[in-house]
């Protein structure tokens, strides 16, 4: 079977600063996959060629069409989602409303048909407080009932990171990138998150993709860990290898470095 | 042949043009950078576009008026030519600067925070009141200087044909070297670099122990004022006044400090000569009447081909 | 926004609580209770009584009313634009020019340069409506299209650029078809066949049917998939291209249905007036429209119109004497009232004013009498009642008027710096010194206080509540 996500030879270099650096990845269907890499190592680039915020060299092939060339909303319309490190929610838009804006690629109704609300605006309509309602409900009580209705800046920072992940969702992903989904979580709050992930695969059938800052304690449900660094996968496998692997621990410690205490961030929560 | 007289005569008439429209650019080009240096330094600190800055040009012409009046006219003035230049530039750059700390004291300081459209409507509401203040307290008509009575053309430096107006030379010296000092302020002076920190993020300067506040009092004081005096150069150098002039000097002045890159300080220079030029060659040469739809359709073209001007830097952004 | 950890919802539980009570709590509970076409409804009942009471007693009603609901449609456009996809376009005034101009050319005797008596090109109006709209809606679409390579601030400088060069080029460009400097006069009214529109009457009836459908459709468009896509694009451009909307395609819609908007806008007003200047498309018209829509709330349908009701009511009532004194006292009871708390406090200060002139007036009074001959400039009972209140002297001379206008503004300005207690003892003389001004001097030349009051409205909007009458808070990461 081909791999649903398949980077070939992706480099992108900002004027002097190669970001990415003839990179080669692939991701299969269902999988869970993990980027790991110290500060600067490329991770949140490697997100924005994917979903066509910077357009690199090289090709970048989902579901066997390539990505190279299309803007990020035909990307994300093809099945490709992301959430965003420094939340970027439509914070003056209401819970509800977040969910529902990310379904514009899904629909067709023009303005003209949506004004006079003929039948094809009204079917999407209802389709899309059904499908709003639906991913929302996935996260519980957390976003449901009154907090419809609520805009998203009275969310806490944890409902933030939820509301994103489910506004990814509602665009109809078959593969989800999620951008340090952990970050600023406490672990109670991680614990939960990695059951999150795990119920997301289940649930909605999705491919994920995402970032972290070192193993953690998601790290654990994942099929394969990506470690990159200077722009370049570096090391590639289980996550029980790739705690191991002598040239993953350098990478965090620099050549010079000692052992010991420095090396615990990187193998936290696999103890 | 017998023509070649002929044309070396309609040659040189061509030049002196070309030179008297050369002239009157550099001039007006000099006022307006001087306004746009304004307009530059309040956006590089604070983000705002502000829309008020032309009429405090327009208040600055009218106190150099005023001043020309308290000392018995163009015709019967009862001091020497000099200390009345000297006097009306330093009294519009102090009022005028004056004016322009207490708009933002009392406008825009309370709106640091608020969503970015506000001090941009304020800005409006500012340059609406301070037009119609005028209008209300001196009437709509056009003042003249008159600045011929006391400065005659007749001490002009002729040049093989062309006349230069000693006030023109007072605008260009006078705006060289306001534009030079300011250079060497914000380069040289500690309040240039608090100057420069505010510009680049406040939030840091402040933590950083820099008085945000006078700051950004000192930034529209200084650029207030190099407004006044450009208003009042340009009532000497063109004569007519009225409460209206502003918007339209505020609005090319503005031209220049975005073709010039808005924020950068030789760019306003550069911007502001290249559309004075601009202005002087397409109304001698093309139509008068044109001139400030050539100025607007030069302004479109730069945004379109480099939105961030010629010296400005491309905005960064984080994803 | 929230530290992180802190939910804004329930940490402001208890505010709501209070605010949920009391006459405003009334009021936003009704809100939230009464659907948006019962709205409308009201909105139509309400136009309809003016329509029919008031209009009959004068002219100048009719005028008002049709300047109001023109005003209302020009923000409703421009809350597409700003309110709602966050563009700031400072050239929307050229789309309600261009709307005017197509209209007159249409229908008047501008093509081929023909003598006035000839009529020339008269279409009906089932024709120019649809010229208009559509090629200002072209405009706006090439306008929308160059507008894509700018952003923020420099977006709102071209635009600028671009309504500035609408009013220069109708004035310079072909003199002989667009009639230069002088405008276009004597324009066929809306027609069909031998049927038309001859009054301002006629003209407020169509405005108000076309601000009604124009609100119905809005709103419709506001809830559905193009409004939440104009709204994210507001909110973060980034992430709503990357949440599959085409950012450049809903951008250039948003400018292409303002524009629309405001070229019916532009049909109506050249119709109603039988004439176009390129004056009548200033910037000072825009700020008119910036004005209605962020004082009554950008973002919000009712907002905008809100905001043309007050700003062109107020602006008419400016225009007449005894009306401006009820606008003029009314503000300052209101501010008033608004700001000093608790009554106690008010009581004092009213005391305090009307003590303070009386007692002023009687000691200038007492030194010369020529000080305090003149008479106010208010009308009506309101002279009687000033008459031993405010200082006028004999001919209410304009410098004297104008020295107080200056103390008025640096009164205004170093009140609003002052803090507790001193604020209130400075607010008595202030109060006392706007009152003479504007008997000695503001109600002398009501057309320029009006433009000083339209300037004044935004300032203080701005500073006491950003979103307007009716707009919501926002937030904006910078």
């Amino acid at each position: 079977m081909a791999p649903l996500l398949e980077l070939d030879q992706v480099s992108l270099s900002f004027g002097g600063l190669r970001a990415l650096h003839s990179l080669d990845m692939h991701v299969d269907e269902n999988e869970i996959v993990s980027v790991i890499g110290p500060n600067g190592a490329g991770k949140t680039t490697l997100f924005n060629v994917i979903t066509g915020i910077y357009q690199p060299a090289g090709d970048i092939r989902f579901d066997g069409k390539s990505l190279i060339g299309r803007s990020p909303h035909r990307i994300t319309g093809m099945g490709v989602a992301r959430t965003f490190q420094s939340l970027r929610l439509f914070l003056n838009m209401t819970v509800k409303e977040n969910v529902k804006a990310a379904t514009y690629g899904g629909t067709r109704a023009t303005p003209i048909e949506s004004m006079l609300r003929l039948p094809r605006a009204r079917r999407e309509e209802r389709e899309v407080e059904a499908r709003a309602e639906d991913v929302l409900g996935f996260f519980g009580q957390r976003l449901q009932g009154y907090r419809f209705d609520q805009p998203a800046y009275v969310l806490s920072y944890a409902n933030r990171r939820r509301l994103e992940i489910a506004r990814a969702m509602a665009t109809g992903a078959r593969m989800l990138l999620l951008d340090e989904p952990a970050a600023g979580m406490n672990p109670p709050e991680k614990l939960a998150l990695r059951e999150l992930i795990r119920g997301l695969r289940e649930r909605f059938d999705v491919t994920i993709l995402l970032i972290e800052h070192h193993m953690d304690v998601e790290s654990e449900l994942c099929d394969i860990v990506t470690v990159l660094d200077n722009g370049k996968v570096i090391a590639e496998g289980k996550p029980a290898e790739i705690s191991r692997d002598p040239k993953v621990i350098v990478a965090y410690l620099g050549s010079g470095g000692g052992a010991g205490e420095a090396a615990e961030p990187l193998l936290a929560g696999l103890e | 042949m017998g023509g070649g007289g002929a044309f070396s005569v309609a040659c040189t008439a061509q030049m002196q043009i070309f030179i008297q429209t050369l002239v009157t650019g550099i001039v007006t080009g000099c006022l307006y950078a001087l306004i746009a240096l304004g307009y530059s330094m309040v956006y590089g600190v604070l983000k705002l576009l502000n829309f008020a800055h032309g009429d405090l040009y327009m208040v600055g012409a009218f106190i150099g008026y005023f001043a020309i009046q308290w000392f018995g006219g163009a015709t019967a003035l009862i001091i020497p030519v000099p200390l009345l230049i000297i006097f009306m530039m330093v009294v519009a750059g102090l009022g005028v600067g004056a004016l322009g700390v207490a708009i933002e004291r009392f406008a825009y300081r309370p709106l640091r925070n608020a969503p970015r459209i506000a001090p941009l409507i304020t800005a409006l509401g500012i340059s609406f009141i301070l037009e119609d203040s005028v209008l209300l307290l001196f009437g709509g008509f056009t003042r003249n200087y008159n600045a011929p009575a006391f400065l005659p053309f007749r001490q002009s430096i002729h040049i093989d044909g062309v006349n230069i107006w000693s006030v023109q030379i007072i605008v260009v010296v006078v705006s060289v070297v306001m534009m030079f000092g300011l250079r060497e302020l914000v380069n040289r002076t500690l309040f240039g670099k608090s100057m420069r920190a505010v510009a680049s993020d406040r939030e840091a300067a402040e933590m950083l122990g820099v008085n945000v506040d006078r700051t950004i009092a000192m930034t529209f004081f200084i650029g207030s004022a190099m407004a006044g005096v450009a208003g009042v150069m340009s009532g000497l150098a063109f004569g007519q006044i009225s409460n209206i002039i502003g918007f339209l000097a505020g609005l090319k002045a503005f031209t220049a400090a975005v073709v010039g890159g808005i924020g950068s300080i030789p760019g306003a220079m550069i911007g502001g000569l290249v559309i004075g030029l601009c202005e002087s060659f397409s109304s001698s040469y093309i139509s008068s009447q044109y001139s400030d739809l050539i100025v607007f359709a030069l302004l479109i073209a730069t945004m379109l081909v480099r939105p961030q001007g010629v010296f400005g830097q491309p905005p960064l952004q984080k994803v | 926004m929230a530290p992180i950890g802190v939910d804004e919802w329930v940490a402001r539980s208890g505010d709501r609580r209070e605010q949920n009570s009391g006459w405003r709590g009334l009021l936003a509970r009704l809100d939230s209770r009464v659907g948006w076409w019962p709205r409308l409804v009201l909105v139509g009942l309400f136009a309809l009584v003016y329509g029919k009471l008031l209009v009959g007693s004068n002219i100048n009603y009719a005028q008002t009313g049709f300047n109001v609901v023109l005003y209302a449609i020009l923000a409703l456009g421009l809350n597409i634009v700003v309110g709602w996809a966050g563009l700031l376009d400072l050239g929307y005034i050229a789309f309600f020019g261009a709307g005017a101009y197509i209209y007159a050319l249409f229908s008047s005797h501008a093509f081929g340069n023909l003598p006035l008596s000839t009529g020339g090109v008269q279409l009906p109006v089932v024709a120019t409506i649809p010229i208009a709209v559509v090629g200002v809606g072209i405009l706006g679409l090439v306008i929308g299209l160059v507008a894509l390579r700018l952003s923020g601030d420099y977006l709102a400088i071209v635009t600028l650029f671009v309504g500035q060069a609408f009013a220069e080029a109708v004035n310079n460009v072909a003199p002989g078809t667009l009639g230069g400097a002088n405008g276009l006069f004597g324009l066929k009214g809306f027609h069909v066949g031998s049927a038309m529109i001859g009054s301002t009457l006629g003209y407020y009836w169509f405005a108000v049917i076309v601000l009604l459908i124009l609100m119905a459709f809005l709103h419709l468009l506001d809830t559905s998939r193009t409004g939440r896509a104009w709204r994210a694009l507001r909110d973060d451009p980034l992430a709503a291209e990357v949440m599959t909307i085409p950012v450049n395609k809903v951008k250039v819609m948003a400018f292409t249905f303002g524009a629309i908007v405001a070229a019916l806008a532009g049909t109506m007003f050249a119709a109603q007036q039988s004439s176009v200047f390129s004056t009548n498309f200033s910037a000072q018209t825009l700020i008119l429209i910036y004005a209605c829509l962020v004082l009554g709330g950008a973002g919000s349908i009712a907002g905008a119109v809100l905001g043309g009701v007050v700003v062109t009511v107020s602006q008419q009532l400016l225009s007449s004497p005894i009306d401006s004194a009820y606008l003029f006292y009314g503000i300052l009871v209101i501010v008033l009232v608004a700001r000093v708390r608790p009554w106690r406090h008010l009581a004092a200060v009213v005391a305090a004013i009307v003590g303070f002139g009386f007692g002023v007036h009687a000691i200038v009074g007492a030194i010369s009498h020529r000080a305090i001959a003149g008479s106010p400039g208010s009308s009506g009972w309101f002279a009687g009642a000033l008459r031993h209140f405010v200082i006028v002297p004999a001919g209410s001379p304009l410098t004297y008027g104008n020295l107080l206008y200056v103390a008025m503004i640096c009164m205004i300005i170093g009140v609003v710096q002052l803090k507790g207690i001193r604020r209130l003892v400075a607010v008595v003389p202030t109060v006392y010194v706007a009152i003479c001004c504007w008997e000695a001097r503001l109600t002398l030349d009501p057309g320029i206080t009006a433009q000083i009051m339209i300037g004044a409205i935004l300032i203080v909007t701005m500073a006491a509540r950003p979103e307007g009458l009716l707009g919501t808070r926002r937030v904006e990461v910078l």
